[in-house]
């Protein structure tokens, strides 16, 4: 008789897993040129090139959905208290769960490498199309719109010092073999930082391991993962060593994407008043006991893809998959949700809005006094510290009042070009930008971030500047997004390397037309 | 399984400490997927070495309590997750220790500790591991569920996983007589990872089940041809004693026993409860079976252990001493129709008529067939 059950024989924590084509990499979007006076938007949803780049892995499905708007308007009269901060997320909440109904585009591909795409519930209409992938190629809605549709390999568009990014948040798995059995070293409690801290033998740069993080990983050392220092490090001619290097992590390397380029009367049939298109992507894998339905390949399916359409509801369709990744915001995830699984709630973020406060404070209080010695002004309140401190929060209460700057302050633009016909545009603020977990693309702008996200914008640096003081004014102009993409910044201050945190340009020339991403390597 | 083969060449001829646990860990997958216990044994040597080279082998330890339980060396099981307290403390490892007091006949902190570990992530492996308790408690409905429920937590680069569930619902559904659903769940479970032998070997004891012995056997030997595997020597012997062959039945079940010595010899303690069933089914020896059922019953204290020895017992005709071994056994509210019914044997031999009846009819209303061919898992 059987005397024990042993799911072991198959369960482990070490993952068989490979659902790597569902690791989500960005979400542009932008408005593109209107040389023929159809007003366009660009979404471009990129992730990893799994198995290959250009092929696609059959048992994934992509969601790009879209959820077009009137843009926020903002009276000086404003609320920016807690409560004021808990009476916008509510209406974010009621507005997300109840009023937008978005639109999604879902995008699977077969063994034959051909992509099989349904647009729904588009004021244009709804329909399905089976196209080539790594072509570009026109297809007609119903309403007789064109809509241009790449589906495969591209250089992967990212341009960012991502070791330079986790080491400023001290995150050992980029630079030891952190097991899986040991959760808690992973973020290791130690200031986060701009500058190098001194004697933080854990992170700092050894010029002897220029690779180390860069794919070379040490040992975890033995004894307490924590720094005891109280000061930035300084060389001899007393400059601060940036934790950042401005080199582009992701050069030479493809991503697979889905872009589209969609005019807005097919998105909205309120084009007029509808200016804001807000997006964001999702990546769900087939379940296991679906795949044994979809075994005998149904020829019926294949070659007539518009029955699906027919035969399932659209529901029935997304319960044969589980989601898996989600997509909106640049360093929505990264920064503020902190990767994990549990928390790819996309436009539902909301529901985290708390979560973000207590992390914002985090880490205002490594990244604020890293920025107040390097003589910029800050905008979080750190009690004038002189070195950067880890401190956690569990009450959003004790939080916010040391991150409400950072949350409700407007982020100024460099210059007025973002905003090309000069309109009344209320410049975004964090609060807006990050809950929900969208991209929001303005169409009566250029799209640059953060009114979207054109594809040549610098994000992971002007992610960093939400944490400058937008009141401060440096050679007398107000800082900006850009400010820290500034090299004449970086040349004077007491910093080495001298350069920007990130890459100010990709490693390929993006294309000048559709689908504007570059030839794959 | 030449996938693995290439990375476990590929990662030997890598450094560093994730090329050390990987290359590892695909040593214990393949064994795993092969069913090969002996080979195990072997990997667990390649774990402890492994062990040393790093300085926070975690994981490895884990990957050690995970072999030690599959050869049923539940000391070596506690000492691997009391090595490291972020083992110990780890939901894996929480879901081990949870094992080894099911092991042990402590259902109700298994239970809890099931549940515990559920209640932070519905996770297939704990959804699959309460079911099965939840099974052998007598609700096999609630079993089917959660294990459905596993199921649906498992994606298409699950594929093995997904047929291991649908390998225990079928042999839910076989134990309590439903065959065609047991058939069922046994197709699916194929379709989703087609040659995997845990299929075939519930494949084969269906058809042994229904009088297709010779069929069986075949079936059973092409397992046993790639895997040294007395248990599957033992029950193709037993299905061509069956069929009437009775010279091919003698020659696998000689095989069997020698495998199991021989296993034995290398101080080997997992096929110890196979010896009771050898001794009690195949030879009919019950001294060598009581034996065999009291050193397992040293490793560990459960129904399935006591019923053993109690079964052993009876064949030794110390009917009063089985009574009271499988009185043990019933009394932790387990439901099982083979358990019942051999207690009703037992009951019967010991002069009581009355409770003899109702187990057989206990047993028999749960699975009719209950008397048919199975094999000893």
């Amino acid at each position: 008789m059987a005397d024990h059950n042993d799911p072991n024989a198959v369960n482990s924590i070490f993952s068989d897993i490979d659902v790597s084509a569902a690791d989500l990499y960005d979400i542009f979007g932008f408005p593109s040129d209107d040389p023929i006076g159809v007003e366009k938007v660009v979404i471009a949803l990129t992730f990893s090139a799994t198995p290959q780049t250009g092929v696609f892995d059959t048992d994934m499905l992509y969601r790009i959905l879209i959820a077009p708007d009137r843009r926020i308007a903002r009276s000086a009269r404003d609320d920016t208290s807690l409560t004021g901060l808990l009476t916008y997320l509510e209406g974010v909440k009621e507005r997300y769960l109840k009023i937008l109904k978005p639109s999604e585009v879902r995008v699977t591909v077969d063994h034959d490498n051909r992509a099989n795409l349904r647009f729904i519930g588009f004021p244009g209409g709804s329909f399905s199309a089976s196209i080539a992938t790594n072509q570009s190629v026109s297809v007609q809605s119903p309403g007789g719109h064109q809509i241009n549709v790449f589906v495969g390999g591209r250089d992967d568009a990212f341009f960012n010092d991502l070791p330079g990014f986790f080491r400023s948040i001290n995150y050992a798995p980029q630079f030891y073999h952190v097991p899986h059995t040991m959760p808690d070293v992973r973020e290791l409690p130690i200031p986060k930082t701009f500058l190098e801290l001194e004697g933080n033998d854990l992170f700092n740069y050894d010029p002897q391991l220029p690779q180390w993080g860069h794919g070379l990983k040490k040992e975890l050392p033995p004894g307490p993962l924590i720094w005891n220092g109280n000061r930035f490090k300084k060389d001899g001619n007393g400059n601060f060593r940036f934790v950042y290097s401005g080199q582009d992590a992701r050069a030479g390397q493809n991503c697979n994407a889905i872009i589209l380029e969609l005019p807005l009367t097919f998105l909205t049939a309120a084009s007029d008043e509808h200016r804001v298109v807000n997006t964001w992507g999702e990546s769900w894998v087939l379940k296991a006991a679906h795949k044994v339905e979809t075994i005998p390949d149904d020829p019926l399916w294949i070659e007539h893809p518009h029955v699906l359409l027919d035969a399932l509801t659209l529901d029935d369709e997304l319960k044969k998959y589980k989601l898996v990744d989600t997509d909106g915001q640049a360093f929505a995830d990264a920064a503020l949700s902190e990767r994990e699984d549990n928390r790819q709630l996309g436009a539902n973020n909301f529901w985290l809005a708390p979560h973000f406060i207590k992390r914002l404070g985090h880490l205002g209080w490594g990244f604020g006094p890293s920025i107040t010695a390097l003589g910029l002004a800050c905008a979080f309140d750190h009690d004038n510290s002189p070195v950067s401190v880890h401190r956690t929060y569990s009450s959003v209460l004790e939080a916010f009042p040391r991150v409400q700057k950072i949350l409700f302050q407007e982020l100024n633009m460099p210059d007025d070009s973002w905003n090309p016909k000069g309109l009344a545009i209320p410049l975004r603020r964090a609060v807006d930008i990050f809950i929900p977990n969208v991209n929001s693309i303005d169409m009566d702008t250029t799209g640059t971030w953060p009114f979207g996200r054109r594809l040549e914008d610098q994000v992971a640096t002007r992610f960093l500047s939400t944490f400058l003081d937008m009141s401060a004014s440096i050679n007398g102009r107000r800082y900006h997004v850009e400010l820290l993409n500034d090299p004449g910044l970086w040349n004077s201050a007491p910093i080495e390397p001298k350069t920007p945190p990130n890459p100010l340009k990709n490693d390929k020339e993006f294309l000048p037309d559709f689908p504007y991403l570059a030839e794959p390597w | 399984m030449r996938r693995i083969d290439e990375e476990i060449i590929a990662l030997s001829r890598a450094h560093g400490p994730e090329a050390i646990t990987r290359r590892v860990y695909r040593l214990y997958q393949k064994v795993s997927i092969a069913g090969d216990l002996v080979a195990l044994t072997a990997v667990g040597r390649a774990i402890d070495d492994a062990i040393t080279l790093l300085s926070n082998p975690s994981d490895l330890y884990l990957l050690k309590a995970h072999a030690a339980f599959k050869l049923h060396k539940l000391a070596d099981v506690h000492a691997a997750l009391l090595a490291v307290s972020s083992v110990y403390d780890s939901d894996e490892g929480r879901l081990i220790r949870a094992d080894l007091d099911f092991q042990h006949g402590r259902y109700q902190p298994a239970e809890s500790g099931y549940v515990d570990v559920l209640g932070y992530e519905r996770s297939w492996g704990a959804l699959a591991r309460l079911a099965h308790l939840r099974g052998k408690m007598g609700n096999a409905p609630g079993a089917d569920c959660l294990y459905e429920e596993a199921e649906d937590q498992l994606t298409a680069k699950e594929m093995r996983a997904y047929a291991w569930l649908e390998v225990q619902r079928g042999f839910l559904d076989f134990a309590h007589g439903r065959r065609e659903e047991a058939r069922l769940h046994y197709r699916r479970a194929d379709a989703a990872y087609p040659g995997y032998w845990l299929v075939e070997e519930h494949v084969a004891e269906l058809l042994g089940a229904e009088g297709r012995y010779e069929e069986a056997a075949g079936m059973f030997e092409r397992i046993a041809s790639t895997v040294n595997r007395p248990d599957l020597e033992q029950a193709i012997g037993e299905l061509y004693e069956l069929a009437g062959q009775d010279r091919r039945a003698a020659y696998w079940k000689e095989r069997a026993l020698r495998g199991y010595l021989q296993s034995v010899q290398r101080g080997e303690v997992h096929y110890y409860h196979h010896l009771v069933d050898y001794y009690t089914d195949v030879a009919e020896d019950g001294a060598a079976a009581v034996k065999w059922a009291g050193e397992d019953l040293q490793l560990r204290v459960n129904f399935a252990t006591q019923a053993a020895l109690a079964w052993a017992l009876y064949c030794d005709r110390r009917f009063s001493d089985a009574v009271q071994w499988i009185d043990r056994a019933l009394a932790c509210g387990v439901v099982d129709p083979l358990l019942d019914f051999r207690a009703s044997e037992i009951y019967r031999a010991a002069g009581n008529e009355i409770e003899a009846r109702n187990l057989r009819e206990g047993a028999l209303n749960l699975n009719p067939t209950v008397a048919g061919f199975h094999v000893h898992h």
